[in-house]
Formats: structure tokens, C-alpha cells, sequence
């Protein structure tokens, strides 16, 4: 049987260059992503964090730089539900193709029905559909993040 | 054991009819789906079919028309000789109202075992909806070269 990973593809209208600056670039990240500033160097092997109003939200080391092509970082989720769980792992792939550039987001090495698994399938979607819509449009979607529902959902 | 299937979400910062148009129109649908029309009147029971640059490539039936909440269809490929001969499959749209945007849930489903349409299809969806959510909400579509899929046969 194999290990649960979540996998996203989309095409964005940018160039490859802009997507990654906008993967790794707080004041982008901000915008798009409910609120979360990353910061890191972005070297292979240092730390980042997401941090929304200054709390921390996710934590890691970077697993891969090539710009504009590849990014990779482990994901431990500072929610307390998830603390307990595995550290996963986030793999970008930027690839041109023609005027649009096709973005893979993977997520494995997760653990099987845990908080993170949950959290990151609803999560990505919306994150993902507000990163093409700020970058294609200009503006991201005015989107709540999914937690507050999904923790009804798994309460009930 | 569940059969394997497709699943894929995304927001779109539009209305749900407008989005049931674009599902149901070969107007939109040939700027966002590879120059594809649909050709159905969209009523329960109805024929199906997509036609892409005048050739058919896909046929099915209307199963469910809720406007605008929730479209379905079988779903059987013609093209392929091997995808062919494959069991028609079932696509189901799901548009559900999400503050001022609609999630988009499409599941395709009820593929058989090492079904080679489910690779097809994995790698087309992503695309077109893609392009979809770019018509709605920047007025233009994705100019996605169809080879960048990586489809076998559509190159």
C-alpha cells in the first residue's frame, strides 16, 4: 500500500521567475495565502517559517533550491493537532510551457488519516487558486482558510 | 476497494451560473478546452458528446442537470484504440457557492483497474480548468500548448 501524498497541477499565465518569487517572497505569500509571511534565506538546508500576525504557522528546513525550477521543503504544521504527526514534505515543480507556466505541487510522506493529510487537501486547492488568480489577475481570492470547517467536520 | 478516480478542486471568483454556462456551452468551451464543443442540450437522459476540431472524441449521456448547482455525465472515449475499449466512466460536477467565489469540485469516476483514460484524463483536467477559472475571471483563456500535457496520442 502506498504512503498517502497529495498531488496539484495547475497553469498559471506568468513566467517561471515571477511564480517563484511569489512561492518565496513574504510579502507575496501574504497575500495569497491566508495571511502567512514565509521567511527563509532559501538556502538548502536553512530553516523558513510561515507566520500569520507574527504566530507561527509552519516550519521546516529547505530540502531543494533551483531557481526557477524546483523547491523543496519539509512541513511540520505548529497546529497542536498535527504537532505529534511525521514531518512531510512540499515539492514545487515550475515548468514553462509556452506563455504559462505548469505547477506541480506534491505533498507526501504523510501519515495516513492524520490532521495534516486533512488539512493539506483542503488547504492547497485554495491556496493554489488564489496564487493563479494574484498572479494572473492581480489581485488573490478573498478565501477563508478551511481549518475552523474541517475541525467541525472531524468533531461532528 | 473503491475504483479509481479523479478529484479536482478549485475557486473561482464568479457566479455559479455563470459557471453552468461555461460548463454547458460550446461558446466558452472551445476557448478553455483544446477548441472542444459540447454538444448535448443538457437534459436528463440526453446524448452527449465532445468534438474537438471537428472530431469526436468522447461521447456519453446526461445523468443529472441541477442547474447550477450540479451537472453529470457518462463519459466513454472513441478516439484511443486502447482507452476504447475501456467501460464508459462518470463526470460529476459539483458548484457550490463559496462567499464570493464557487468551489469547483469535479470528480470523475468508476475507471477501470489500470484504466489508461485515467492518465489522460489526470493530465487534461488540471488544463482545462485551468483555463476555465482564467476565462471567468480575467476574460481570457490560457494559451496552454496541448502537447504540454504530456498526453500520449496529443501531441
Amino acid at each position: 500500500m502506498s504512503k498517502p501524498e497529495f498531488v496539484y497541477t495547475t497553469y498559471i499565465e506568468t513566467s517561471a521567475e515571477k511564480l517563484w518569487q511569489a512561492l518565496t517572497d513574504g510579502d507575496f505569500t501574504e497575500r495569497y495565502w491566508f495571511g502567512h509571511r514565509v521567511t527563509s534565506d532559501w538556502k538548502a538546508g536553512s530553516s523558513y517559517r510561515f507566520a500569520r500576525q507574527g504566530a507561527p504557522s509552519i516550519e521546516g528546513k529547505v530540502l531543494v533550491v533551483d531557481p526557477p525550477r524546483r523547491l523543496a521543503y519539509s512541513w511540520d504544521s505548529c497546529s497542536p493537532e498535527a504537532r505529534r504527526e511525521r514531518t512531510s514534505r512540499v515539492t514545487f515543480d515550475l515548468e514553462p510551457r509556452g506563455k504559462v507556466v505548469k505547477l506541480t505541487v506534491t505533498h507526501d510522506e504523510l501519515d495516513e488519516r492524520g490532521a495534516t493529510l486533512r488539512s493539506i487537501s483542503g488547504g492547497w486547492p485554495m491556496v493554489l487558486a488564489s496564487l493563479k488568480s494574484l498572479l494572473e489577475t492581480g489581485h488573490a481570492l478573498d478565501i477563508d482558510p478551511p481549518s475552523a470547517a474541517q475541525n467541525e467536520a472531524a468533531r461532528a | 476497494m473503491r475504483k479509481p478516480e479523479f478529484v479536482y478542486v478549485t475557486y473561482i471568483e464568479t457566479t455559479p451560473e455563470k459557471l453552468w454556462q461555461a460548463l454547458t456551452s460550446s461558446e466558452f468551451s472551445r476557448r478553455y478546452w483544446f477548441n472542444t464543443e459540447l454538444q448535448s442540450d443538457f437534459k436528463v437522459g440526453s446524448p452527449f458528446a465532445l468534438v474537438m476540431n471537428g472530431t469526436t472524441t468522447d461521447v456519453g449521456e446526461i445523468v443529472e442537470a441541477d442547474p447550477p448547482r450540479r451537472l453529470s455525465y457518462t463519459f466513454h472515449h472513441v478516439l484511443n484504440e486502447q482507452a476504447r475499449k475501456e467501460p464508459p466512466t462518470k463526470v460529476v460536477f459539483n458548484l457550490e457557492r463559496h462567499g464570493n467565489l464557487v468551489k469547483l469540485t469535479l470528480i470523475h469516476e468508476n475507471f477501470a483497474e489500470g484504466s489508461k483514460l485515467l492518465d489522460g484524463i489526470s493530465k487534461g483536467w488540471p488544463a482545462i480548468l485551468s483555463g476555465l477559472k482564467s476565462l471567468l475571471e480575467s476574460g481570457t483563456a490560457l494559451a496552454i500548448p496541448i502537447a504540454a500535457l504530456g498526453i500520449e496520442g496529443m501531441e
